[in-house]
């Protein structure tokens, strides 16, 4: 080979969040440093915030230029969001001989991770390890935040962390005098002080809470957590007593399990969670409580960036059905309502919950609560979190890696109306085709992988496609 | 559109000696007006629409060199402007995106070609294939072969790029034949610099007029029987003008090389990619001095036997790098090679692909076979295999490192865009009737095809989507389903689709995205976009609203059933939807979805607000947003938006474990997540905050109510 090689830049970035910008401003600093330099990129549709890359060499004298990365010959990636890294490393466009990763830790999550019915987000922990094994050297920072909490772009935060890391072969002044608007440069300061002084990372914040009765001090601290905030939890929901209702079904779990199992304790944490959370099931007063308290209209302020002499109205989106109002109604008075008024909704309703007539109307509704315990559907969800109780305890006894699936079964219990009753068509097909046979069975391996699969596919897809075809294997 | 272009346009004004410093679209538009053109026109498309946005916004500079400018209604047209050069001794230029706007093109250039030009008559065409592209893979290069056009490949370097649109004119003038310059998306998209020259005015043109048309010439005419004398000419006089022409001119570059038994052949758009791999195995430098020598075609039809045979001779072997399918110029070059008797081996597509762009990678690869099969002595020195070991081992690595497959990142709508909550109504319809034969089309629309939608059975080309499922009708129980836009309704929809379906009496579905703009191409006019005047006026509201062309000329047609609704109202639209499914009225049954593009309003909106709030005046500001306590984390909100800014974070909440939906501050509070909550009955999870700006006595005095007669605790 003969000369010297350019300066290979690869950009990887999503459609519309200003790479482009980016690619300009390191082409015109090169230009105004002396360089020869070309750029290039394949815009088109990618626009449209898919995922797309910009291309720029740079060199001292005239050269042929390279219109197209090639693998393992970049000298710097820089990545505006963590899976586009994760991209560029699979490609091959880094290698430890030469390149120098800049990327934003920020996660802009693609439509097939956030529209999965659980968890669908790929798993990032790996990418800064990789990144850090495959590349010379490796800066992440969340430019992303940064660009937001100095409310500019991230092009700007980027180029302030590029400019910053000795790989431009330029002053940093020649990349800050291509900026013109004040928020820029503060972002790329801040990004280029980030970069500098490569920020330890911020430690979690873990809030300190009381641990619940000592009837449960044998069991490991992060347990004892999800106890705490789970009695805390339902004593929110109705009262002290149900609070307590729910330590005591924790403890007739605990004392079904192996405390000496690791397995138990994992399955027990997920059924500690998963029965808070079921038992704070959200009927129409408990989210007209959650909509009416201080704490969250002070997260809106914050969301909003409310600021002062700024005036607010929030309004709400609702659209309870008939069921969802007799749910929480007496049983008797309920179902009067409900042959009253046959199947069917009220229209969409748009509640001003910060507004004098809908905050009151909204703490009535939350005030429903005072009948909740006669209520059919309070009567339903507890005898159906009794039945699992039930298994669950059976599950622990026998077989901690199934009580673990059961624990998760309450997961498919989800959303709201026709949402909800979806769930719950799947929940009782799983109990009834799956947890009650396995019983008889004894709670063997196949069960468990049976219901392991089923959770899966339940939450898969809208129609149950998946779910069907499950459970139809399962039957035969 | 409300983008602006000042900045590019003035650099079209640049004088003798002067850098230019742009993208490689500008540098060909600042050359056409080097090259004297009276007349330039064309139908935009990804990668040349910044060619005709930049003439449009430029039009008032171009007037005063005389250059009349035409975008038109879709590539028939632009390729038909043409035609003026045929009688007239005036240079034109026209542009498309290629293969799909040649393909529309085609009729008027069979027409154009047949009789020949007097005037210089360029084509700049995108080739859009490979990374990037939007469209079907083919190649231009069949067109230029069976009409007898020329084509250019330059390299893509600015200076080679101006240089061979100005060559372009000269060669069409020579040969009386027009030309195509076909340039890749990163050629179109590269940034780099020429030397300026003053721009041209021509002799013929607005500003200087003609008293008299031409003659009648009916030779001129591609009619019969001149057409059969035409055709002759095309191989007996202009194709050896053009060979005369293009060698005389030295339009390919020829480079010498210290291995003289072998060479390249290569189209002049590989040119930088060849230098690259060259250098990667070993056998060139990063300043291009290659050891193999190369012939570097940019002008790649016709071919110049002369030429070929010059740089074949005495050589065991020569490699064509040709991209794509079939391999042309490979053919030919082995017919001249053949006819003369030449003994020199020929290589091309037995080493490399046949198909699919040609990276650095993959030409590098190619050129090791060669290499190591007429360079023996010299294999020891390769590194092509060395090269692809460590790309390997470095994608080994990563896989090892990170086994779950990253997830694809299609493009999709943008945040507000108006036509994401068609699709969800579409969904909801769907919920009720089932699934229904969806004909996609070209546009916007199609990301629909994507997640979280995932609609469409085909799609047939550009406004085809009601032509494509008119037998599809006669076998279906349910009605199908045809999805266009603005765009594809005046490019062809409306005659090819309507007007046919019309004419049969036939029955089916046809919905119209009508939001004002070909907004996939960058949001271009089309005849119904809404007049300045009325976007002014519509100020942050849809401007498409009251705008009816569409309408009128669907009635004027004969559709009697057509309905327009505003994407918005999602439960109206699935009502109508439904209706549309279901009614007994036969014939077709149009709803025209309306709702302007956001990318052109906010565009709008963004500077009206800045100055309302600068002189102190009443400003809301709406987003979304969504409670985390009561989301349960099922997420059908985003299976029925894909919203960019409707995303999933971690919840703060400790005893939930799936993430909870979120939405960013990205939101214009377009509404749309509201609206879907209502119409899906979703869940009660969606606020939406309206925060006033220099709030009027009337809102302060509520906000004090508000503020006192609630524990709210935000007013």
């Amino acid at each position: 080979m003969n000369g010297k090689p350019p300066l290979r830049i690869l950009i990887a970035a999503l459609g519309g969040e200003g790479g482009g910008v980016l690619m300009n401003w390191i082409v015109e600093a090169a230009r105004q440093a002396g360089f020869s330099v070309q750029a290039t990129s394949v815009p088109g549709v990618a626009q449209r915030t898919g995922s797309t890359s910009y291309y720029i060499e740079i060199a001292e004298q005239e050269a042929v230029f390279s219109l197209v990365p090639v693998p393992g010959r970049v000298d710097l990636l820089i990545s505006s969001e963590l899976v586009e890294t994760a991209r560029a490393l699979v490609a091959g466009f880094v290698s430890p001989a030469i390149t120098t990763v800049i990327s934003s830790t920020a996660r802009s999550f693609t439509t097939a991770e956030k529209s999965a019915m659980g968890d669908g987000r790929y798993q990032t922990e790996g990418i800064i390890q990789a990144a850090g094994k495959l590349a010379r050297t490796a800066v992440f920072l969340d430019l992303t935040e940064l660009a937001e909490s100095n409310r500019t772009f991230v092009s700007a935060t980027l180029f302030g962390a590029v400019s910053a890391s000795n790989v431009l072969p330029w002053e940093i002044e020649t990349s800050r005098q291509q900026l013109a608007t004040a928020s820029s440069l503060r972002g790329f300061d801040a990004a280029a002080t980030a970069v500098r002084e490569e920020l330890p990372a911020r430690e979690s914040e873990t809030a300190s809470i009381a641990l619940p009765g000592t009837q449960f001090s044998a069991l490991p601290e992060d347990l004892q957590m999800t106890l705490s905030l789970g009695q805390a939890r339902c004593t929110e929901f109705q009262d002290a007593a149900y609070g307590e209702q729910f330590l005591d079904r924790a403890a007739r779990l605990t004392e079904a399990a192996d405390p000496d199992d690791h397995g138990s304790s994992h399955a027990l944490n997920e059924a500690f969670r998963r029965l808070a959370l079921w038992m704070a099931y959200e009927d129409v007063a408990r989210v007209a409580f959650l909509k009416t308290r201080t704490e969250r209209f002070e997260s809106i302020r914050q969301e909003t960036r409310l600021e002062p002499g700024q005036t607010i109205t929030v309004t709400e989106y609702m659209k309870p059905r008939i069921e969802e109002l007799a749910d929480i109604l007496p049983t008797a008075l309920g179902a009067r309502l409900m042959r009253l008024a046959g199947r069917g909704g009220f229209p969409g309703l748009h509640i001003r919950s910060n507004g004098v007539i809908g905050y009151w109307l909204l703490r009535t509704v939350a005030g429903l609560r005072v009948f909740r315990r006669r209520s059919l559907r309070y009567r339903r969800e507890q005898a159906e979190i009794d039945e699992w109780l039930l298994f669950m305890e059976e599950g622990l006894r026998s077989s901690a890696g199934f009580a673990a699936a059961l624990a998760e079964l309450p997961r498919v219990l989800k959303g709201y109306s026709d949402t909800h009753a979806r769930g719950r068509r799947a929940y009782r097909r799983i109990m009834d085709e799956i947890v009650r046979p396995a019983a008889r069975n004894g709670f063997t391996r196949p069960d468990t992988e049976r219901l392991r699969s089923s959770i899966d596919a339940a939450l898969s897809d809208d129609g149950h496609t998946r779910l069907d075809s499950v459970l139809g294997a399962a039957q035969c | 559109m409300e983008v602006s272009f000042a900045r590019e346009i003035s650099k079209l004004k640049l004088s003798e000696g002067e850098i230019f410093h742009g993208e490689g679209i500008l540098a060909v538009t600042k050359a056409l007006l080097q090259s004297g053109v009276s007349y330039v026109g064309g139908y935009q498309g990804a990668p040349v629409s910044h060619l005709i946005d930049v003439m449009v916004q430029a039009e008032p500079e171009l007037a005063d060199l005389g250059v009349h400018v035409e975008p038109c209604a879709n590539e028939a047209a632009a390729a038909a402007l043409l035609g003026a050069s045929i009688m007239y001794p005036v240079r034109g230029a026209v542009t498309w995106k290629s293969i799909v706007g040649t393909n529309v093109a085609a009729d008027a250039l069979s027409n154009l070609a047949s009789p020949g030009v007097c005037g210089g008559a360029l084509i700049v065409v995108g080739e859009d294939y490979g990374e990037g592209s939007s469209v079907i893979q083919e190649r231009t290069h069949a067109y230029a072969m069976k009409s007898t056009l020329w084509l250019m490949d330059p390299r893509p370097n600015l200076e080679t790029i101006v240089d061979s649109v100005e060559a372009a004119f000269e060669l069409s003038e020579a040969s009386n034949t027009p030309v195509m310059l076909q340039l890749r998306i990163r050629a179109c998209h590269v940034q780099g610099s020429f030397r300026a020259k003053d721009n041209a005015a021509a002799d013929i043109s607005i500003r200087s007029r003609l008293a008299e048309p031409a003659p009648h010439q009916y030779d001129q005419l591609a009619h019969p029987p001149a057409t059969f004398a035409q055709e002759r000419l095309k191989s007996g006089e202009r194709l050896p003008a053009a060979r005369q022409f293009i060698r005389q001119r030295r339009l390919n570059e020829n480079f010498t090389g210290t291995q003289q038994n072998v060479g390249i052949i290569t189209q002049g758009g590989l040119y930088n990619t060849l230098i690259r791999a060259l250098t990667e195995i070993g056998f060139a430098g990063f300043d291009g001095g290659s050891e193999v020598p190369i012939l570097s075609l940019n002008v790649v039809y016709p071919l110049v036997p002369e030429e070929i045979l010059e740089f074949a001779d005495g050589k065991d072997a020569v490699l064509i790098l040709e991209e794509g399918q079939p391999e042309f110029i490979e053919n030919e070059i082995s017919a001249i090679l053949r006819r003369a008797g030449c003994e020199t081996i020929l290589a091309g597509k037995d080493l490399l692909p046949m198909a699919g762009e040609y990276s650095a990678e993959t030409v590098a690869a190619g050129l090791g076979k060669f290499l190591r099969r007429h360079l023996p002595d010299r294999c020891g020195e390769l590194m092509d295999r060395s090269f692809a070991a460590e790309i390997d081992t470095l994608r080994q690595k990563a896989a090892e490192l990170l086994p779950e497959p990253v997830p694809a990142r299609p493009p999709g709508f943008c945040t507000g865009c108006p036509e994401r909550p068609f699709f969800a109504a579409l969904k909801l319809t769907e919920r009720e009737i089932g699934k229904v034969h969806y004909s996609a089309d070209i546009g916007c629309h199609a990301f629909a095809t994507f997640a979280p939608f995932h609609f469409g059975n085909s799609i047939l080309g550009y406004g085809m989507s009601l032509a494509s499922n008119a037998s599809v009708a006669s076998f279906q129980e349910k009605r199908p389903l045809a999805v266009m836009g603005d765009g594809g309704f005046w490019h062809n929809g409306l005659l090819s689709g309507v007007a046919s379906r019309l004419l049969n009496e036939g029955d089916g579905v046809l919905v119209i995205m009508k939001n004002g703009y070909t907004s996939a191409t960058g949001t271009q006019e089309v005849i119904s976009t809404p007049a300045r005047s009325r976007r002014s006026q519509a100020a942050e509201a849809s401007a498409t609203h009251s705008e009816r062309t569409i309408e009128d000329v669907l009635k004027a047609v004969g559709v009697k059933w057509l309905r327009t609704v505003h994407t918005y109202h999602v439960a109206r639209m699935r009502d109508t939807l439904l209706d549309a499914f279901r009614t007994k009225e036969p014939g077709l049954k149009v709803i025209v979805a309306e709702g302007e593009c956001q990318l052109e309003r906010q565009r709008r909106i963004r500077p009206l607000r800045a100055g309302e709030l600068a002189a102190g005046r009443r400003v809301v500001r709406t987003r979304f947003g969504i409670d985390e306590e009561t989301c349960t984390g099922d997420h059908s909100c985003i299976r029925l938006s894909g919203c960019p800014t409707l995303t999933v974070r971690q919840s703060s909440d400790p005893l939930k474990s799936d993430p909870v939906a979120h939405v960013t501050n990205g939101c214009v509070g377009c509404g749309m997540c509201g609206e879907v909550a209502h119409a899906a009955t979703l869940c009660p999870s969606f606020w939406r905050a309206d925060i006033v700006s220099n709030p009027s006595r009337l809102d302060r005095l509520r906000a004090g109510l508000r503020r006192h007669l609630t524990g709210a605790g935000i007013a």
